[in-house]
């Protein structure tokens, strides 16, 4: 436990000179959330350039290489003006009820070693196999025996767990729930103070709450609670972005995004979305918007190469898609019939359109919308055109897509609700940006 | 909205969680509940770079070895585990040929092969004609 805790730590510690380079008036939560996702997906960067470069990961080697990112960042931060007024976040007595929450999500990732199939089948076991070379083994990617790995997704939660093994000395996954868990903590964190510019400590503190446990993911060990941490916080960053026209929003969204799309396929669909949904809701201003969106895909892109070069195989698009896609259209309403009855808490979807359908300002939360829609439609589509057996694949995976799209929709409706009913004094930016897009 | 998701995780403070490490603990191996101790075993009696096919009771994809092959791939890193059934439950032969370990569970093999470790239900054979 100890190692993996350093880990964590360590993370943290990595990130926040990036996290201020990013942001110079980072303070409070947004600080250590967003130091902690830096630091996350750094290391990954850390140990591909590594592996790339055929240098071994030791722990000297990956020390080394931290460093130098951690004093280029630490150069970049203090560059940067300190005039800005720093973000202040006021705690509110429900904090202490989403401690407790975490607490309780704590104990929940840590009974046991990592028990989830997908992660002794694809995560752990990719991360174990690595650790074995100390460094990415591209034979064991390419093996054609493999497959079942899925070979060409993205490698930055193996390569965590890698940093969590370099630590502990030899790999053990007794406790790598906890990185699990700190992800979580993570987006938390970055939602809590997003919200706190937006409305009272008292609905900030309870969204915080909503959001820690709609991180919660059940499905320890997977990438599905990386992958809401950085998506989830990506689109918040986006949205705050259009809302306020600002700068520091939009890189946060960037390297969030960039950083989601290196966690699994899925984030690399939510970037494309969110690319779509910020042309479509400001359209005028798209160009400038977009190249702001820029770095998300150079950090997209290195992955996107290294697994073209090594041709490792996508299984969804493996024999003729279409001609799939062409015999379950005719069935689309039996298929979208079938989704509509396995959603996972449809009582907590329910309550969402309710929500939107409820709420006022309805326009201003049109990109969070729009991003919700095209990722969902990108999910179905899948459905339509895998070659897996529909059944299997639906079971198996639509309780984790809807799960890692939930967090910036609830996050948007919990608002719209609470500053309408708050009195407009009491909201802070309550219709702020409205007409920005 | 915040209970519904999150109301059995709020429990978990206030239980005994014994009985949940227990089941979560097992809860991989379930069926084969030795499995892994086996294949520690045979992760010890081989090398790194060592190919080794994995026979178990159930040679039926969905049946148990899918479940049995990827187990074998977590647990013998740095070794090449090599199906003896594919997803469609076609026999793989050149695969038992190729390797350079049978590991066997739970089952009898009668082939000229050199024990080289033996526990429980399982063996690590080694093929005598190469």
């Amino acid at each position: 436990m100890t190692a993996t805790l350093v880990a964590i730590l360590s993370l943290a510690v990595l990130g926040i000179p990036i996290a201020l380079a990013v942001d110079r008036r980072a303070r409070g939560p947004l600080l250590i959330g967003t130091a902690f996702l830096y630091g996350s997906g750094t290391m990954y960067f850390v140990l591909l350039t590594l592996s790339i470069a055929h240098i071994r990961w030791t722990l000297i080697s990956v020390t080394i290489a931290s460093l130098i990112v951690f004093c280029v960042a630490a150069l970049i931060a203090r560059r940067q003006s300190d005039d800005v007024a720093s973000q202040q976040t006021k705690l509110h007595l429900l904090d202490l009820v989403t401690l407790f929450t975490i607490v309780c999500y704590t104990l929940y990732a840590t009974l046991a070693p990592l028990w989830e199939w997908d992660f002794w089948a694809i995560w752990g076991l990719k991360a174990r196999t690595f650790l074995e070379i100390d460094g990415i083994d591209w034979r064991f990617l390419e093996s054609r025996w493999n497959t079942f790995t899925h070979p060409d997704y993205p490698l930055l939660v193996p390569l965590n767990y890698d940093f969590v093994a370099l630590l502990n000395g030899g790999w053990s996954d007794r406790w790598m729930g906890l990185t699990c868990v700190a992800w979580a903590v993570a987006l938390a964190l970055v939602a809590r103070s997003l919200a706190a510019r937006e409305t009272t400590p008292f609905f900030a503190a309870l969204l915080a709450m909503l959001v820690a446990a709609l991180g919660f993911s059940r499905y320890v060990g997977l990438a599905e609670g990386a992958l809401i941490a950085f998506g989830g916080a990506g689109v918040l960053f986006v949205r705050a972005a259009l809302l306020d026209d600002d700068d520091v929003s939009w890189r946060h969204a960037a390297l969030m995004l960039g950083f989601a799309a290196n966690c699994k396929n899925e984030g690399l669909a939510l970037l494309v979305a969110v690319t779509i949904a910020v042309v479509a809701t400001s359209w005028s201003r798209a160009p400038v918007r977009l190249r702001k969106l820029a770095p998300a895909y150079l950090l997209a892109a290195p992955w996107l190469i290294l697994r073209a070069a090594h041709t490792l195989p996508t299984d969804i698009v493996e024999g003729s898609a279409i001609s799939r896609l062409l015999v379950r259209l005719p069935h689309a309403h039996q298929i979208l019939m079938f989704l509509a009855e396995e959603l996972t808490k449809p009582w907590f979807w329910i309550a969402i359109l309710i929500g939107i359908l409820l709420a006022p300002a309805r326009r201003r939360e049109r990109f969070t919308y729009l991003v919700t829609a095209i990722q969902c439609v990108f999910y179905v589509a899948v459905y339509f055109i895998t070659p897996n057996g529909l059944r299997w694949h639906v079971l198996s995976s639509w309780p984790r897509l809807t799960a890692q799209i939930a967090v910036p929709i609830t996050f948007a409706v919990f608002l719209m609700l609470a500053n309408s009913l708050l009195a407009e004094e009491d909201a802070p930016h309550a219709e702020a940006g409205f007409d920005e897009y | 909205m915040v209970l519904g998701v999150a109301s059995r995780l709020l429990e978990l403070p206030f239980i005994d969680r014994a009985q949940s490490v227990r089941a979560m603990a097992r809860y991989p191996d379930r069926a084969w509940p030795d499995f892994p101790l086996f294949l520690q075993g045979v992760r010890e009696h081989t090398k790194p770079g060592d190919t080794i096919a994995v026979i178990v009771p159930a040679m039926n994809w969905d049946g148990g070895y899918s479940y049995a092959y990827y187990r074998a791939s977590y647990f013998l890193t740095g070794r090449e585990v090599l199906p003896l059934v594919t997803a469609d439950n076609a026999r793989v032969q050149k695969n038992f040929l190729a390797a350079k370990y049978i590991a066997v569970f739970g089952v009898g093999l009668r082939v000229p092969a050199d024990i080289v470790w033996r526990e429980g239900r399982g063996a690590l054979l080694r093929l005598r004609q190469r």
